[in-house]
């Protein structure tokens, strides 16, 4: 599954975790040619003279309706030389900028009673409403004119550099992001996968009007998007959608696939840091997204250890280290995955061998009995994490950003590719899966506390 | 430090006189109907998606705070947690040992959890529909005979001291329950999983005697989303079958008067920066005032904070507004987060001046239409998941909403003029309880 975007949200720190997508190669889009058939809920078509990919979801329940607009696009950027943090800034400044007639779109959003994120990954970009359902045929509207013939003021570039800065300060404390950061900053030699998402606070006052204005003219066409709506709504919440800019000839991106390369490093370097607190963490290079079988066998393995609350490596450190936390997830990328493990706020010497133990596990077969009733568990898991229209927006965006829609969990509900490999797992091929891919050296790191301040710190006589 | 952006004069000033940017819409879409049923007298409240992939049951138990007494403190969650630990019979479960209840219902493909609030006590579960029978089997077989014994209660005690633990760690938590402290009275002021050492001096005898007099038939209502069959329906009526007959002793809510001279209490606790909890009474959702308090949380939400394009989250906030309509009696809280930079003395002043403005003058028109939209939009916002309309629709039906229950708060909100607003303001926002959480360490310097 792929990472969800928040992993806490405290009042200590709001902890932002953006998943970083790694590509070795350019990852293919859908063509006009291409439209999988995803269920009867499910329409997936094509922005009219566009290759542009659209995807409306209906569903009962709450008369709330997602409304998410992602994008391939590096998230430092095109150029040579890497921006950290430049595509969240330039998606907040489009959002943030008023153009000369009507409100900016955060401004309607909130006009309607919605709320708006903004999440930036490696390679990709959500930028994600949920408004009351009968709100989002205006806000496809709004999102779409929005970011499909930006306008970029300096007002709203000043607020977005402030705003993502507080962002990333705040992520700074979160000590799972940062494992995260290190973590794939050693397992990706270059390219976006090698550098934190947001980057530093430092970082983000390092980007330019001028850069966001480029990165807006080339990210942000409806060639390049995929536009996801789901919730109580029908397939007319279309009908104002935006077609864009049209396609010039000769432009040198106009094509809808964006070649970003993340090249895995072939010697890894552990990385040892300071933090406030212990945590360490591994990352290990996974399946790509087109091996379905093996990805869903990642998926079920991080879920049987490590789903919150019980998995078999959560329960345990929740059992035996309380306070401590331990996460993992394989994140589904288009190549290679990735399986993230991060662990801390306990002794790293007990916690460390509960968390390699049962990754160790995972190379034996589980008998029959266990195995099933862990599928089952896998099973309801992912449909639980399915059931609201921001899920299953981000789920089909995700999806289909990484190049294989038709894997979405979801898509087709449990008739789908996706819960077919799921029902075709066996603990052999789970643990072959593990043997394969689990015991090459990973990407490490480990963060060591502060030493405490001395006294002359804190301007006190020694 | 930075201050607020904008002073609180400014920006009532702002309401009152400028048209909005955009105009909020008329009406909004609706949930789907929400039907209650009584069978043997248990009520039945359901709300039912056709294609939904799953069913999330809601089973309220009256065991929750107010059942408590001073030295049955922490006795609601302790019972709760205890049930979900209970080993269920190896027949029922797929493997040959007995194992706990909540481990074989995952088994099967689902999930239990439970909340204490002052009334009751809610557990949730959660399956595809097929297996909800069975799983409801597994759970009544742990609720009609837990397990406290002196092994159990400990070990859940060993949950629960972790929780008590994680919450104080929680400026907004700690903050919130200081103000219920002051506001509410016996049982209900007492936190969620109780205290340490109430925890420490309560064992299986104490569990087991709760239990007796609260785990009663007559005490419980089920509500059910998501995808709903006949087989299901009937599962549930022999859950409660299950519990013995017999009501339960019925509940005196009492709250201590806001004072009318602000009240203030302090506590050190680790954190970087002090916070604060502005704490008031508040209409409950059977009140004609319903709708008016749900705009001015909505109006307190937004009126401090900085603009962003981003909805901020609520680590981020500098100010925010929470309402709990779902207490008894209900309470709104405005807090001030000091760890993203204002000034909280600032802040605090900018707050109790805005709720004396409110009272003083009527919302403009366009002023109201923000607020509702954003009401509106922030109610059906916190009811997307099974979980949580299955917790409202319940929660809701015991209040006059009744059958109307989510629609019904949405309709509440439509017809909150500026009148109801600026005398909800005048009832319940003059007279507040402040909580003050500071750093240890600025203590002792």
């Amino acid at each position: 599954m792929r990472l969800p975007v928040y992993i806490g949200a405290t009042f200590v720190g709001a902890a932002l975790l953006g998943a970083t997508p790694a590509f070795a190669a350019a990852a293919p889009a859908a063509s006009p040619q291409a439209v999988p058939q995803l269920g009867a809920a499910v329409t997936v078509s094509h922005l009219q003279g566009s290759s542009g990919t659209v995807i409306v979801q209906r569903a009962s329940g709450a008369p709330a309706a997602a409304v998410e607009l992602w994008f391939r696009a590096p998230s430092i950027g095109f150029g040579d030389k890497p921006v950290p943090g430049l595509a969240r800034v330039a998606a907040q400044t489009v959002a943030g900028s008023k153009p000369i007639v009507g409100p900016s779109l955060g401004d309607r959003i909130e006009a309607v009673g919605g709320h708006l994120a903004i999440i930036a990954y490696a390679d990709s970009l959500a930028v994600a409403a949920l408004v009351p359902a009968d709100a989002a045929p205006e806000i496809v509207k709004a999102m779409t004119i929005a970011y499909f013939s930006p306008v970029i003021s300096e007002e709203g570039f000043s607020d977005a550099v402030r705003d993502v800065a507080m962002e990333a300060l705040i992520s700074g404390f979160d000590p799972a992001t940062v494992v995260r950061n290190d973590a794939f900053g050693q397992l990706f030699a270059n390219g976006p996968d090698h550098y934190p998402v947001l980057g530093s606070a430092k970082d983000v006052s390092a980007v330019t009007l001028t850069l966001v204005r480029g990165f807006a003219e080339r990210a942000f066409r409806a060639q390049n998007a995929v536009l996801v709506v789901s919730g109580a709504v029908s397939d007319a919440v279309l009908a104002g959608a935006s077609r864009g800019r049209p396609v010039q000839a000769n432009s040198p991106f106009e094509l809808a696939e964006t070649p970003i390369s993340s090249v895995v490093s072939t010697s890894l370097v552990p990385v040892r840091e300071h933090f406030d607190e212990a945590a360490a963490g591994y990352a290990w290079a996974g399946p790509p997204i087109g091996r379905e079988d093996e990805a869903t066998a990642m998926d079920f393995i991080a879920d049987y250890l490590f789903r919150p609350g019980a998995g078999v490596a959560s329960r345990a450190v929740e059992e035996q280290m309380p306070g401590a936390f331990v996460t993992g997830q394989f994140i589904t990328l288009h190549n290679p995955g990735v399986m993230f493990v991060a662990f801390g706020d306990g002794d790293l010497t007990k916690l460390r061998p509960i968390v390699d133990r049962s990754l160790a596990q995972m190379r034996t077969a589980l008998s029959a009995e266990r195995f099933s009733s862990a599928r089952d568990a896998f099973e309801y898991h992912l449909l639980s994490d399915l059931q609201t229209p921001t899920e299953m927006a981000d789920n089909f965006g995700w999806y289909s950003v990484e190049g294989n829609l038709p894997y979405a969990p979801g898509a087709d509900g449990k008739a789908g590719r996706y819960f077919a490999a799921a029902a075709a797992l066996t603990p052999e091929f789970v643990a072959q899966v593990a043997e394969k891919y689990l015991t090459k050296t990973p990407a490490s790191v480990i963060l060591v506390p502060n030493p405490p301040k001395s006294s002359a710190a804190k301007g006190q006589p020694s | 430090m930075k201050l607020i952006r904008a002073t609180a004069a400014w920006i009532f000033t702002l309401l009152c006189i400028l048209p909005a940017e955009h105009s909020a819409r008329a009406t909004v879409a609706r949930f789907p109907a929400t039907s209650i049923s009584s069978a043997d007298g248990l009520r039945l409240t359901t709300q039912s998606d056709d294609d939904a992939a799953l069913t999330g049951v809601q089973i309220f138990v009256s065991a929750g705070l107010a059942h408590q007494t001073r030295t049955t403190n922490g006795a609601a969650a302790l019972a709760a947690e205890c049930i979900v630990r209970t080993p269920v019979s190896a027949s029922l479960a797929q493997s040959s040992i007995p194992m706990p209840v909540r481990e074989a219902i995952e088994a099967r493909g689902g999930s239990v959890t439970y909340s204490v609030d002052e009334r009751t006590v809610h557990y949730y579960l959660e399956s595809t529909p097929d297996r909800m029978p069975e799983v409801l089997k597994l759970f009544e077989g742990a609720l009609a005979h837990p397990d406290f014994s002196g092994a159990a209660v400990a070990a859940a005690r060993r949950t629960l001291d972790n929780r008590i633990a994680e919450s104080e760690k929680n400026p907004f938590e700690v903050g919130v329950q200081m103000f219920r402290e002051s506001f509410l009275q016996s049982g209900t002021a007492y936190p969620q999983y109780g205290t340490l050492a109430t925890l420490e001096s309560l064992g299986g005898s104490q569990v087991r005697a709760f239990y007796a007099t609260t785990y009663r038939r007559g005490g419980m209502s089920v509500s059910m989303t998501g995808r709903v069959t006949p087989e299901i329906v009937a599962a549930v009526g022999r859950l409660a079958e299950s519990l013995p007959s017999g009501a339960v002793a019925p509940l005196h809510v009492t709250v201590q008067p806001v004072p009318a001279s602000t009240k203030r209490i302090i506590a050190q606790r680790d954190v970087a920066r002090p916070f604060i909890i502005v704490g008031f009474g508040a209409p409950s959702p059977s009140d004609h005032d319903f709708g008016a308090m749900l705009v001015l949380e909505a109006l307190l939400s937004s009126a401090f904070e900085r603009s962003s394009a981003t909805t901020l989250a609520l680590g981020e906030r500098s100010v925010g507004a929470v309402y709990f309509y779902d207490s008894a009696p209900a309470s709104l809280v405005v807090y001030v987060n000091g760890g993203t930079g204002i000034d909280p003395t600032v802040a605090l002043r900018e707050v109790v001046l805005v709720a004396k403005s409110l009272a003083t003058r009527p919302l403009g028109s366009d002023a109201l239409k923000r607020f509702k939209a954003a009401a509106t939009g922030e109610f059906v916002r916190s009811a997307t998941t099974l979980y949580d309309r299955a917790y409202l629709i319940g929660m809701l039906a015991s209040t006059s909403l009744g059958e109307r229950g989510l629609n019904g708060a949405l309709d509440a909100i439509d017809h909150a003029s500026s009148a109801d607003v600026q005398r909800v303001a005048k009832t319940y926002l003059q007279r507040y309880i402040v909580a003050l959480i500071v750093p240890r360490q600025a203590q002792q310097e």
